[in-house]
């Protein structure tokens, strides 16, 4: 008889970005039970997670949890390959492009804070994006900009400003 | 192989490239609102009668338009820049009660007299029915 069992080797690593993603799952899921004004305008809370892996490991160990929880959270929500799915998969990817370049400059410039305005931007710009090309494609959708430019702002202010205290009570570097 | 490592250094508090994101955010929002969300005076009225155009009207002058459809007669009136269903023939009466109109885009529908009527400005704005 033989034990059939598969063993993957975990290095450390592999076990933060798992422990990172499920506070960004748990996080997730919070915010879909919040009530929502209108579709789209949510906290993003998520991300503070996000931006916190950033600063503690690198960009790499960020990309990976993020995406491991947008799969994760649609597949708990019963969203996957929605078109909920996509819209999220769309603005995590081109926020953690925008990141990607936002952290190449002088770390003098920027906190948390900005980065986190600069991210939730490209987020809506992603979602709406593809708003525009798949789902309506209609131009009344400009008309919506407004309205999340001023929802990503303040709430890309809030989770910076979360990320920036977080940060510093963990007195990373 | 090493990897070039990106060390990101907390800063304390407010630095000037988030000031600038800020501000930079602040200026695309109002920006955006100016832009996107703009209510034009309209200048012309458009009378949709029976799936055809009837015909465009100047709002500039005041003007009764009598349609005389499968229900009866609606009345549309025209003035002082603005436009309204005076009196249906319809039983809800809801075109009536819509009351003035006077925005680019606004419109006016009354199903039952297949009769509507449009502002028209120099651009055509965006409405749900253009979808």
């Amino acid at each position: 008889m033989t034990h059939s069992i598969i063993k993957i080797k975990t290095t450390l690593l592999d076990h933060q970005i798992a422990q990172l993603s499920a506070i960004a799952i748990g996080l997730s899921l919070i915010e879909s039970v919040l009530p929502s004004p209108m579709p789209g305008v949510k906290p993003g809370i998520a991300n503070i997670i996000t931006l916190y892996t950033i600063y503690q490991f690198n960009f790499k160990t960020a990309m990976w949890v993020s995406v491991l929880r947008v799969f994760a959270t649609s597949l708990i929500l019963g969203q996957f390959l929605s078109p909920t799915f996509m819209l999220s998969l769309v603005g995590s990817i081109l926020s953690l492009l925008t990141l990607y370049f936002a952290i190449k400059l002088p770390s003098k410039f920027l906190s948390p804070v900005g980065l986190s305005v600069l991210s939730s931007f490209a987020h809506i710009a992603g979602q709406l994006f593809l708003v525009r090309i798949w789902l309506i494609p209609h131009p009344s959708i400009y008309s919506l900009i407004p309205i999340y430019s001023v929802a990503a702002l303040l709430f890309g202010f809030i989770n910076g400003w979360i990320t920036y205290h977080l940060l510093k009570r963990h007195n990373s570097i | 192989m090493l990897r070039k490592k990106i060390t990101l250094k907390l800063q304390a508090k407010f630095l000037i490239g988030d000031s600038l994101i800020i501000l930079i955010s602040l200026i695309f929002i109002v920006f955006a609102f100016k832009t996107f969300w703009f209510f034009e005076t309209g200048s012309v009225v458009q009378v949709n009668f029976q799936g055809k155009t009837y015909g465009n009207f100047s709002l500039f002058q005041n003007k009764k338009i009598n349609l005389i459809g499968k229900e009866g007669e609606s009345i549309i009136e025209i003035k002082e820049g603005r436009a309204r269903f005076k009196s249906a023939p319809c039983k809800n009466q809801y075109c009536v009660q819509q009351g003035w109109i006077h925005l680019t885009g606004q419109i006016l529908i009354c199903i039952p007299n297949e009769v509507s009527i449009e502002i028209l400005g120099k651009s055509k704005a965006y409405d749900s029915l253009n979808y």
